[in-house]
């Protein structure tokens, strides 16, 4: 691909804007600012980026509704949240609606460009895959083998309960894709099975952790998305 | 109602004079003084009556007020009863015909000695019930009184607290508006810094200057999560955001950010054995976690053997920071163990950012009802401890 891939950065606050754009363009990305909701979607259908930045606190639109609209829309394109502390539900909302990942103010640049390239990693792979399901995912040295049911550490297999491995399963599925708890606990124990707890999740996850020899402090497989889900690493 | 009421009060206060004196001799001693004392007076003015007005009547009453006087002064009704049927016995023997000799033969006079009895037992009755309202008025008034001035004292106390809350409150709002208004400029600043940075146009002698931009923009950015934590906490309207959390997550969270802050130091974490799920505000927790381990790093003079264990201990949940650096001087750990903020001198330029920053820790610690502590190893270097309550406490 020879073509820069473009990103629109619906972003109200000019600094702030700026300086994404700036790396963005350092980045080798095509940067579009956009400072309104509007003005935003405007601007999507007439340059149909690859990727939109969205801040939720936007002052004429909720970013919420934007989220909506973006979804609504045949071809998907991926939506990183930028969200402030405080709006910790919101964020969760938007995730659940279907964006792909969030950063939360203040961030860092390399932190922002990291997600950026995992989310257009994923879209690419999606528009490869054209919606045909791989059967075996690798991530690093980590095999998921959906059709054997089987889950190979390098050279080792290691044993998963039937739950364990289908929270695996969808996570790799999804790799790169930040999962909330209720979309996990909705697929894996079905739809009616949270019941405002998530510690069956947890508790998994924690186990899965165990096994994976994998520590939270310096994530190879899984990260945490503190409070939010769970994502599972793809680069 | 208004002259009632000043013989009442004089009646008390006649009697509270009567008593202060009195109180010094025993009670029955005393009453059977006072009984003595009246009745020779009765004799005494009866039989100076008798000389000079020659009637016998008068006597009685006489003797009726010695008993009103006997009941007001003694306690209890015996001594009026008492005194009336001496005055009755003494009546008919002195003051009446025929003289020094009991007689009831004289036509009527029984009738007359027994209502001279039951008028004296009556008005004896009404004394004593008369001075035991006194007693229980005065009491009641002391307590009125001290009603009213505990009430004066909460009114003064409650307005003042209403005050101090209210003060609270605005200052807690300012903070937080300045901190969520900092916030942006300090993304957009630190961003835009790191931006220049990573471009090939900065020549090395700007590339320090905006490496210090950087590192004091984010240091800036620490110290306004920390306000916004603190102001968060002492709103006290807002109780934590409490929730289960898996605590490994959290504190590896908490290195993850404190890695991205300090890219060069290096920090292990020992998972527990034990699953640590428990009820905290996770974004708190995070934030106390990031702070020992950036005090760590700040002040222990060895970033290499930093250390962030989880462990159970009994019902707690605890998270360690260890490092093997130069240790803490003893009136820290001293400040520390008695809950108090650093001393100034050791808050200052040589601790830079380490005040705030434990005072914030030992804040959320204690909001959360667990514990925390400081010490050095033996073999060198510092301890930060906190525990978290593995259940939720009821006492809140």
């Amino acid at each position: 691909m020879s073509e820069k891939q473009t990103i629109l950065v619906i972003e109200d606050e000019r600094s702030i804007s700026n300086f994404i754009c700036r790396a963005l363009t350092a980045n080798d990305y095509k940067a579009i600012p956009a400072y309104r909701g509007k003005e935003g979607m405007s601007l999507f259908f007439s340059h149909s980026p690859d990727l939109v930045l969205l801040d939720l606190g936007l002052p004429d639109t909720d970013g919420l509704d934007i989220l909506a609209q973006l979804r609504g829309l045949p071809r998907e394109v991926p939506t990183i949240i930028i969200s402030a502390r405080d709006r910790e539900s919101e964020k969760v909302k938007a995730l659940d609606m279907g964006a792909d990942d969030y950063v939360v103010k203040p961030f860092g640049v390399s932190e922002l460009l990291a997600r950026i390239r995992s989310a257009l990693r994923r879209s690419d792979r999606l528009k490869l895959s054209q919606g045909i399901q791989r059967d075996v995912y690798q991530i690093k040295d980590l095999t998921v083998d959906l059709a054997r049911h089987q889950v190979m550490l390098g050279d080792e297999e290691i044993h998963f309960t039937q739950n364990e491995f289908k929270i695996i399963e969808l996570l790799a599925i999804h790799a790169g894709k930040v999962l909330t708890y209720d979309f996990i606990l909705a697929h894996v124990w079905g739809p009616y099975s949270s019941s405002g707890s998530n510690q069956i999740l947890r508790v998994n996850m924690a186990n899965i952790r165990r096994k994976l020899k994998e520590n939270p402090s310096d994530p190879k497989y899984i990260h945490t998305e503190l409070g939010i889900g769970y994502r599972m690493l793809d680069d | 109602m208004a002259f009632f009421r000043k013989i009442k009060v004089r009646f008390s206060s006649i009697y509270h004079d009567l008593e202060a004196l009195f109180r010094r001799i025993p009670a029955i001693p005393r009453n059977l003084m006072v009984t003595a004392l009246f009745l020779c007076a009765a004799y005494w003015a009866s039989s100076i009556l008798i000389s000079h007005t020659g009637g016998e009547n008068n006597s009685a009453l006489v003797f009726v007020l010695a008993v009103v006087l006997i009941s007001l002064l003694t306690s209890g009704y015996f001594y009026g009863i008492a005194a009336s049927i001496i005055g009755a016995l003494c009546i008919n023997i002195y003051f009446m015909a025929p003289y020094a000799q009991f007689s009831l033969t004289r036509a009527g006079y029984p009738v007359a000695m027994l209502s001279m009895v039951a008028i004296s037992c009556v008005v004896c009755a009404l004394t004593a019930r008369v001075k035991k309202q006194a007693v229980e008025a005065a009491r009641r008034e002391k307590n009125t009184k001290a009603l009213y001035e505990m009430n004066e004292k909460l009114n003064a106390e409650k307005a003042a607290i209403q005050l101090q809350s209210e003060r609270e409150a605005i200052r807690g709002n300012i903070l937080r508006a300045v901190s969520h208004d900092l916030r942006t400029p300090l993304t957009a600043i630190s961003g835009a810094v790191s931006v220049l940075l990573s471009s090939p146009e900065v020549s090395p002698k700007n590339l320090s200057m905006l490496t210090d931009i950087k590192r004091d923009a984010d240091s800036l950015i620490v110290m306004v999560e920390n306000l916004l934590s603190v102001t968060r906490l002492q709103d006290g309207t807002f109780p934590l955001k409490k929730q289960e959390e898996m605590l490994e997550e959290v504190a590896g969270d908490a290195l993850l950010t404190t890695r991205r802050h300090f890219p060069d130091c290096h920090i292990a974490m020992d998972l527990s054995e034990d699953i640590l799920y428990l009820p905290m505000d996770p974004l708190l927790i995070k934030q106390v976690i990031v702070n020992l381990l950036e005090n760590a790093i700040r002040h222990s003079g060895d970033l290499e053997h930093i250390r962030l264990s989880l462990f159970r201990q009994e019902d707690y949940a605890v998270v360690e920071v260890r490092d093997k650096g130069c240790g803490l001087l003893p009136e820290v750990c001293q400040a520390i163990q008695a809950g108090k903020p650093l001393p100034q001198s050791l808050s200052g330029d040589t601790t830079r950012g380490m005040g705030i920053g434990l005072s914030v820790c030992q804040r959320i610690i204690k909001a959360h009802g667990g514990f925390f502590a400081a010490g050095n190893d033996p073999e060198g270097g510092a301890v930060f401890r906190f525990g978290l309550p593995m259940e939720e406490h009821s006492h809140e």
